[in-house]
């Protein structure tokens, strides 16, 4: 890299080196491309957007930038010197600091511990000087504003405290360069005002910021640039004088041509199979209704976080509503635990499905049955698993789903992730669920097997289920639902239904339900 | 796959038989007389029924993925439980069987609630109603072995023999361990409880009550701890506050290596029969040579050891 200084093509006007240039940054996981080829641009004291919807690749980037995550290709320099970072120590070393939505603290130790923590410490006859520590720290502290005491134990502090936290222990360690992933998802108004101000003294301070964030208006209110991505690649860069808000939205939508198929409309019941009025559970879900017919595949759109997982495992069971009523196929609706769900005529498939969905050592046979017990047993009193019986329900749903597998004893494990999920979904069909949610159905499936599970899901639908689909992926609910609810924070901003359901009109409702709220 | 990790993986799977089979050999080479004859092995299985009854129970636990140290201590409380209450309270032979497996079964069922109700990691919770058993042991006995007045129908119940001249205690232990691989392997509350130690989570969404299967494998755990005492204490015609104490270890180890036998780190009730064979011949081999006593505890230490690690090979090789 060059280490002399260069000029600003805009402007004219000669600037400073920058701290941090990456250039043509790559990464795949298992030949699905992350990052193809991004560069990015971060001169000191420059707070530095970056944005673009859910898998936009942003999350890649800064893992390599922190040492977590090797890139496949591209540089990155640092002051000028090529970097090879591998190793979260290393980005510490170089004067990178990374603030996270979970904070990484040791609950039990104390604000000053965890300040120090892996920092090396003043000593005194072998033992740590706590009181030449606190001197030392006590400008950062009054300069940012903690008023929680050092010595108290982190846990139980709030979460804007946390943050300013984490910013000194930043400072601490003499970074130059904080990035800052969602800052003010979990901050009240004038919290995130003071949080935003603290930033802008840090940048005058000449330490650079990269503020990741899907609030638009922040973005637009701090940032002196902003990078945008878009399915891995470098969608658009803006500079303080051309940046507008619908720029911003266009860089992130992008002008993909929309290829929404014409769904036949589906042939609705009278009455609603789950009513869904004022449901809560603080902070995720907040105060949601809706309804879901049979015969209809009703899609779950909005940014990851925005409240669509934690809604369906309250539907589910897998957690308890604070408040708000749910009925299903007219009779109240209040699971206590997935098992009650299940039994009253709900399926689930969830987001993780290698965690939460299958047990990969055993066959497929196995995990088809496990939602199937009562069918693949000789009976009632005689509750003995019939080898017959759960091979012939395996060979039945892999046929159906056509699941490419040697057998049903192959073990899971071996299977393609788009074989996986169709176990994961198959374990269902048998038991003809009155309402199944899928959470994220086609996450890391090839091409082929997503049309399939697609095709697969309308015919459930069709058939008299009523399903729900979260998806985080733009093109999949266009393609898959009759209509979309979008949410954001917690809420449910937009309905979508028909022709209107378009990965622009999504997208366009995750960010403006962030207006709102703002 | 590569043919290395293929050939690891059938060695994870076969390296317990292997070595079963290569004991037997060596020692039937190096002690023709004394180790190969039928006499000799009926001998070994009498002597190990009581450990693979006890690991049998064990192996529930580890499937449902807990572990349950209290089973050792627990088959000593019921080992003097079951001769108190013939010789002091002169209750019939099996009343008092009855009785104590049912104890047993409500030791476990305590076990569990600690474990899935009050979220306690069963290592520690387990640790400590063992101790607590080992208190109530020593308080029913006063300290003091129940040794006179063992009626000689409750001695014939370990030393008897059944048909064919086989001892009671293989029969018990085959019923015992025949019934649990029934239970786990072809019932549907099996595949439940598979499917809880494989993965609870998986098992929660599919629509399981995980807790209640949990609870299931530590009040299994806790009934064949009580047989296995009940069986001691006939043998030994006495009741002992740490009878059956060192019987844990053992009974780990025969877990542990079982999980290594056949399937890649996977716990069954079959492999635990391999497991504490192993351990059985390895303990008969020594004392037929008359390996010096600190050679069984270095042997069992090792065995152990020997039996996690292939079981954690076997599982990170099938998951790859």
């Amino acid at each position: 890299m060059n280490p002399a200084p260069t000029f600003n093509l805009q402007t004219g006007t000669q600037i400073a080196p920058p701290f941090l240039e990456a250039h043509a940054i790559a990464k795949s996981y298992g030949g699905v491309a992350a990052l193809k080829g991004v560069s990015l641009k971060i001169a000191p004291g420059q707070i530095h957007g970056l944005v673009g919807a859910n898998g936009a690749g942003k999350s890649t980037f800064i893992k390599i930038l922190a040492g977590l995550v090797r890139p496949d290709g591209g540089t990155i320099a640092v002051d000028g010197v090529d970097a090879d970072i591998h190793a979260p120590d290393q980005a510490t070393a170089l004067g990178m600091s990374f603030i996270h939505q979970e904070l990484a603290f040791v609950p039990g130790m104390t604000v000053l511990e965890n300040l120090m923590l892996g920092v090396p410490k003043p000593q005194r006859l072998g033992l740590i000087d706590w009181a030449a520590v606190e001197v030392s720290v006590a400008p950062l502290v009054t300069r940012l504003g903690i008023r929680s005491g050092l010595h108290a134990p982190v846990r139980g502090l709030s979460a804007a405290e946390n943050w300013l936290i984490s910013i000194c222990r930043a400072l601490v360690r003499k970074a130059r360069l904080i990035v800052m992933d969602e800052p003010t998802a979990s901050l009240s108004d004038a919290e995130a005002e003071r949080l935003l101000a603290i930033i802008r003294d840090l940048s005058a301070s000449g330490v650079a910021v990269l503020y990741v964030s899907h609030r638009l208006d922040e973005v637009l209110g701090i940032c002196d640039s902003v990078t945008v991505f878009r399915d891995g690649q470098l969608a658009a860069s803006f500079g303080r004088g051309d940046l507008t808000r619908d720029r911003l939205v266009t860089a992130i939508v992008g002008h993909a041509p929309e290829q929404t198929p014409a769904l036949t409309a589906p042939k609705l019941a009278d009455k609603p199979m789950l009513c869904v009025a004022n449901l809560c559970r603080l902070p995720a879900v907040r105060n949601v209704s809706f309804q879901v017919h049979s015969g209809e595949v009703l899609g779950l759109g909005g940014l990851v976080g925005a409240g669509r997982t934690e809604l369906a495992r309250l539907i589910f069971g897998a957690d308890r509503r604070d408040s708000g009523t749910m009925m299903l196929d007219g009779a109240a609706h209040d699971p206590r635990t997935p098992r009650q769900a299940v039994k009253a005529g709900v399926g689930y498939v969830p987001e993780e499905r290698r965690a939460d969905g299958l047990l990969l050592t055993k066959s497929i046979a196995f995990n088809l049955s496990l939602a199937n017990l009562d069918k693949v047993i000789f009976g009632p009193m005689l509750p003995f698993v019939s080898a017959k019986a759960r091979s012939s329900l395996a060979l039945e749903t892999i046929r159906a789903l056509s699941i490419k597998a040697t057998g049903p004893q192959q073990p899971v494990g071996r299977l393609s992730g788009g074989n996986q999920q169709k176990v994961v979904i198959g374990r269902w069909l048998n038991r003809r669920p009155k309402l199944l949610i899928l959470d994220e159905p086609t996450r890391g499936v090839d091409i082929g097997a997503r049309a399939e599970i697609h095709r697969l899901v309308r015919e459930m639908a069709r058939g008299g289920m009523a399903v729900i689909a979260i998806s985080s992926e733009p093109d999949e609910l266009p393609e898959l639902c009759d209509r979309v609810l979008v949410m954001a924070e917690g809420r449910i901003v937009k309905e979508l239904k028909g022709t209107d359901v378009t990965r622009k009109a999504i997208i366009g409702a995750s960010y403006s339900g962030t207006v709102q709220s703002a | 796959m590569n043919t290395y990790r293929t050939w690891l993986s059938l060695f994870a799977r076969y390296a317990t038989i292997i070595g079963l089979f290569a004991m037997i050999l060596t020692f039937s080479v190096l002690s023709p007389k004394a180790f190969p004859s039928f006499a000799n092995f009926t001998n070994v299985l009498n002597q190990t029924s009581l450990v693979m009854i006890l690991a049998g129970g064990l192996t529930l636990a580890v499937i449902v993925g807990e572990l349950d140290l209290s089973v050792g201590f627990g088959a000593s409380l019921h080992g003097i439980l079951v001769t108190g209450l013939i010789v002091h309270d002169k209750i019939p032979i099996p009343v008092a069987i009855l009785i104590v497996v049912a104890a047993g079964g409500l030791i476990g069922l305590v076990n569990g609630f600690i474990v899935t109700k009050m979220r306690v990691n069963s290592v520690i919770a387990t640790l400590g109603t063992g101790t607590i058993i080992t208190g109530l042991a020593f308080a029913y006995s006063a300290g003091v072995p129940i040794v006179a007045g063992v009626p000689e129908g409750f001695l014939q119940l370990s030393l008897g023999r059944w048909l064919w001249g086989i001892p009671n205690n293989i029969v018990v232990m085959g019923v015992v361990l025949g019934a649990l691989w029934v239970l786990v392997e072809k019932t549907a509350l099996g595949q439940e409880i598979q499917a809880v130690g494989g993965n609870a989570s998986a098992a929660r969404l599919a629509g399981i009550n995980v807790d209640r299967v949990k609870i299931l494998g530590f009040v299994i755990a806790g009934m064949c701890s009580a047989l296995t005492g009940i069986l001691l204490a006939s043998r030994l015609g006495s009741g002992t506050a740490s009878a059956a104490d060192s019987y844990l270890l053992t009974a780990f180890a025969a877990v542990f290596l079982g999980s290594a036998t056949l399937r890649d780190g996977e716990f069954h009730v079959f492999g635990t029969f391999i497991g504490a064979l192993i351990i059985a011949v390895g303990f008969n081999g020594l004392n037929i040579f008359g390996a010096p006593t600190f050679s069984q505890y270095v042997f069992q230490g090792a065995i152990l050891i020997v039996a996690v690690g292939l079981s954690s090979l076997g599982r990170m090789l099938a998951e790859k």
